[in-house]
């Protein structure tokens, strides 16, 4: 047998490939994955040492890696991993159970075998070290269990067994053959007293009988990985960049063809397949957050044994979907917090115990989608943040001054660990507070496009919020345009839009010492003039009216004054080269629908740039909350025939622009189905104003508990408002109020008919209600 | 690429394919072998805040490309025709060169080639790589390496 273990030490000694081949590169990537679910699965094995597929899975991983390296002729690997398998066969066949020294002999092994990985991809071969260690130690752990004498009786009992082990094996298949002559031939070398030798041997039967059912597996993973395939990222990149491309050209074809009637069904279509291929590319760049979150429970292992501290790691919605190279970005922001969480945020023990909780803290990772965002929480139970602590500091290192930490809130205050250099933890840990922390994961996840957001209360715990885009390529962004200019700006840092006519950017543009400042609904929001800002050439001095668009970027929210706007457009964005980043405003570039270029706004930037500071979250008016009632009443105001009319405009939900020829009519009551729901409509356009335009404006408003839709030519203005009194009664009048100066009359939300489903519960008849009247309707 | 092509057909002593291009009064000459595209009088966009020898951005096969302006860079007053790209590919993707008007493209002799006089401003010896004695003219020869928009940056910090 000594003879037999020369091979694969000739093997490895034949010149190193210099470049890795095909077959080796393969092996890489498949062990790397067998190691990552390797991994996964020891740190769970600790809370469920019996669990018989964990053993399996984590032996598949040890023994894949041996099977390949027996012929690629790797042998530090394979010795490593026979010693490793060796263990893991007695921890399957339930000889030995699964403890913590056992599960951190084994983390380390996979430590040693990563390594080597790695200095395989990167020279090709193993590197030099000395593994003899790393194999004692895993031996000793193979003696160090209890069962140890149970098992060397059946070792002895099983010693006389190779002599019959060998010759149905010599019958068999040559691969396995080859692969128990490595096996045992590596054996060899670690051991010094026969008796262990001996049991070596017979794990190496034991190997053998069991290589039956362990083929089965393979070929069932197998079968699995054949549905799916390996694809290089640059390709898929590069798909995403034709699909943009694609995306661009229609765009352009959508706006030229309006005029021709069977051109435009084609470019319909085109519009179609293109935005499912969109799709399906995007698809294709998803990978589950799994990806990332997996290395994390070994982490949390390592960090509460280094701490001494206990840490229950709960993950949810692992299956939550994110871009590749997004999930690539939040790798380290998101290590970063979990590192903060366990050594800042949950306590020891026995301060836990003391603080009347769980002395065993926990951290919970989540993953969810909301909208076209994934939101990441990364919450502990731990001793949270104290405010004060967080002032003082931050006074401390002089990150603000007094008078500043005096005038800010609570939340506001909480930001503030975001800053630079700063740092909470009393002494300087190996882990974490260096005051390179919190900053760096603010920094990174912005630079995606992201936000992060804190909540902390103190003794409860801290929750930080990543809120990472869906996708980066293809953005929604209003067009706009300054001083002859087009500029995309994204939607996401968009609240709404002001528009301000010649008279009033002149009356109601407000100067402070040189800063521009507009009242919106009572509040100040500063204003920063795109075309100033961006220093362009003044065109002919002509009066126009200009739009606000009040943007909230990170917090910092603002106006932005540009002259006019034009469509909403799905913008492709396209980077810009390294010279131009530099002038910081912009994101990158992207080519319109009509052909024209428009450089990307970036609203943060802009923002930084201009000193608008980060305001309250509690500051900024919820545009449809309603809890601004102070004796006025804001109102929406709005055009309808020949006369103002308005709606409150806390029951307003949204504004939608529809064709005019979308309105259905039910029992004489106008209607609309919007989203597979039908919404009852008070009409305020009149016949003949509609069939001028094409198109009206409806208000969906909600009406306790239902929706309604109050349709007018166009919205005008949102306006506070007082109630009128009735001349001589003293009684207020209803459905009147004075707006802007003008009696503008309430639309009556109540009185919008009801929907005969709302009158009539029996479910037969509302069954026969929307078969025969929409269906006919709508046909 | 650019400095060792120079040098080895210089010592072979072959001739040179050269694009003409034509800024304000000046013939300036850039090899042909490293002329990927000519775009004729695209639509360019300009960029605010943009250092001055940016010219704008160009669409150009789906990328957006920088474009370098030779006039600005020669400090010539700009002017409103449209202007002619070369592409070349740089350091960071690919840049554009705008000039005046793309001529014809003329052989030159290693043996006609001159080193920067002595007597050029300074800014124009590190632009230029020499010149071509034509005829009855002078052929400015241009390295699109030393046009490179990240080497101008470089070169010169905004």
């Amino acid at each position: 047998m000594p003879a037999d273990g020369k091979p694969a030490q000739v093997l490895s000694s034949l010149p190193d490939n210099v470049s890795v081949d095909e077959l080796t590169r393969e092996f890489l990537i498949e062990s790397q994955e067998g190691l990552d679910r390797m991994e996964r699965c020891l740190t769970e094995l600790e809370e469920r040492p019996e669990d018989r597929e964990l053993l399996a899975e984590i032996f598949r991983a040890v023994h894949t890696i041996k099977g390949t390296t027996g012929f690629l002729g790797f042998s530090r690997l394979e010795s490593l991993a026979h010693a490793g398998e060796n263990l893991l066969g007695l921890l399957r066949d339930g000889k030995l159970s699964a403890n913590g020294d056992i599960v951190s002999g084994l983390l380390a092994l996979l430590d040693i075998l990563r390594e080597i990985l790695g200095s395989i991809e990167a020279s090709g071969h193993e590197g030099h070290g000395d593994d003899a260690g790393m194999i004692h130690r895993l031996h000793a752990l193979q003696r160090s269990s209890p069962q140890d004498a149970n098992y060397e009786s059946s070792s002895a009992l099983a010693a006389g067994l190779p002599s019959t082990d060998t010759s149905p094996n010599a019958s068999a298949k040559k691969k396995r053959t080859r692969k128990t002559k490595a096996e045992a031939g590596a054996v060899i070398t670690p051991l010094n007293d026969a008796e262990t030798a001996q049991a070596q041997e017979t794990t190496g039967a034991i190997e053998v009988y069991q290589a039956e059912p362990q083929t089965v597996q393979a070929r069932a993973a197998v079968n699995a990985a054949e549905s799916t395939l390996r694809v290089d990222v640059d390709l898929l990149n590069r798909m995403m960049n034709l699909v943009g491309e694609l995306v661009l050209t229609r765009n352009q074809i959508l706006q030229m063809v309006s005029t021709d009637a069977s051109l435009a069904i084609l470019s319909r279509r085109l519009d179609m397949v293109t935005a499912d291929l969109r799709e399906a590319v995007m698809k294709a760049r998803m990978q589950p957050v799994s990806h990332v979150f997996s290395k994390f429970p070994r982490l949390v292992r390592d960090l509460a044994q280094q701490l001494n501290k206990r840490v229950r790691l709960v993950m949810e919605g692992q299956e939550t979907e994110l871009d590749k190279s997004l999930l690539e970005a939040i790798k380290d922001p998101l290590t970063h917090s979990v590192r903060n969480a366990i050594d800042h945020g949950i306590e020891m023990p026995n301060a836990r115990e003391a603080a009347g909780k769980d002395p065993e803290g926990t951290l919970r990772l989540r993953a969810y989608q909301e909208g076209s965002h994934v939101v990441i929480e990364v919450s502990d139970d731990g001793g949270g943040m104290k405010v004060e602590r967080i002032r003082d500091k931050a006074l401390e290192r002089k990150l603000i001054t007094r008078e500043r930490a005096a005038q800010l809130s609570d939340r506001e205050l909480m930001q503030l660990i975001f800053l630079p250099g700063f740092s909470t933890a009393e002494a300087i840990t190996n882990v974490s507070g260096r005051g390179v922390g919190m900053d760096v994961v603010r920094t990174n996840v912005e630079k995606i496009g992201g936000k992060v957001e804190i909540d902390s209360r103190a003794g409860k715990g801290t929750t930080l919020r990543l809120r990472i885009p869906l996708t980066l390529a293809i953005v929604p962004a209003l067009i706009v345009h300054s001083r002859g200019q087009s500029f995309a700006l994204p939607q996401g840092e968009l609240s709404e839009l002001v528009y301000l006519s010649v008279e009033q950017v002149a009356a109601q543009v407000e100067w402070m010492e040189g800063a521009a400042l507009y009242r919106l609904r009572g509040k100040l929001l500063p204003l920063v003039f795109l075309g100033s800002l961006l220093k362009q050439q003044e065109q002919a001095n002509d009066l126009r009216g200009a739009y606000i668009a009040v943007l909230n970027a990170e917090g910092r929210r603002y106006g932005l004054v540009v002259d006019s706007l034009a469509d909403p457009e799905e913008i492709v964005v396209k980077p810009l080269s390294s010279v131009l980043k530099r002038t910081g405003l912009f994101s990158g570039a992207t080519v319109l629908g009509n052909g024209e270029m428009a450089l990307i706004l970036d609203p943060g930037a802009i923002a930084m740039q201009s000193n608008i500071s980060m305001a309250l979250e509690d500051d900024e008016p919820a545009v449809l909350d309603a809890n601004v009632t102070d004796g006025t009443d804001e109102y929406l105001l709005m055009q309808s025939t020949g006369e103002h009319v308005a709606v409150p405009l806390e029951s307003v939900l949204r504004i939608e622009r529809i064709p005019r020829a979308q309105i259905e009519r039910l029992n004489g009551t106008p209607v609309l189905r919007f989203a597979g729901t039908l919404l009852p409509l008070k009409d305020g356009t009149g016949e003949e104003a509609a069939s001028q335009d094409g198109e009206m404006t409806v208000v969906v408003c909600r009406d306790g508990e239902r929706h309604v839709g109050v349709a007018v030519a166009q919205v005008l203005d949102v306006a506070s408002g007082k109630p009128l009194n009735e001349a001589g009664t003293n009684a207020v009048a209803s459905d009147v109020a004075l707006l802007k100066d003008r009696v503008t009359s309430i639309v009556d939300l109540k009185r919008i008919p009801v929907l005969p489903s709302a009158r009539l519960p029996q479910g037969e008849w509302v069954e026969t209600w929307e078969a025969d009247g929409v269906t006919e309707v709508s046909a | 690429m650019m400095p060792a092509l120079l040098l080895q057909t210089a010592a072979v002593d072959e001739a040179i394919e050269m694009c003409s291009v034509r800024v304000g009064q000046t013939f300036f000459g850039i090899p042909v072998t490293c002329i990927l595209e000519i775009l004729g009088k695209p639509a360019k966009q300009p960029v605010p805040l943009a250092p001055s020898y940016i010219g704008g951005l160009v669409h150009y096969r789906g990328e957006v490309l920088t474009a370098v302006s030779l006039r600005s860079l020669l400090d010539m007053p700009a002017h409103d025709a449209t202007e002619d790209i070369l592409v070349f590919e740089g350091s960071d993707g690919y840049f554009g060169l705008l000039v005046d008007e793309v001529g014809e493209v003329m052989t030159v002799l290693p043996a006609d080639f001159e080193s920067n006089p002595s007597t050029l401003d300074d800014r124009r010896k590190a632009l230029f790589a020499g010149t071509y004695k034509l005829s009855n003219s002078l052929l400015v020869m241009l390295e699109p390496e030393r046009l490179d928009p990240v080497r101008l940056a470089e070169a010169a910090p905004p």
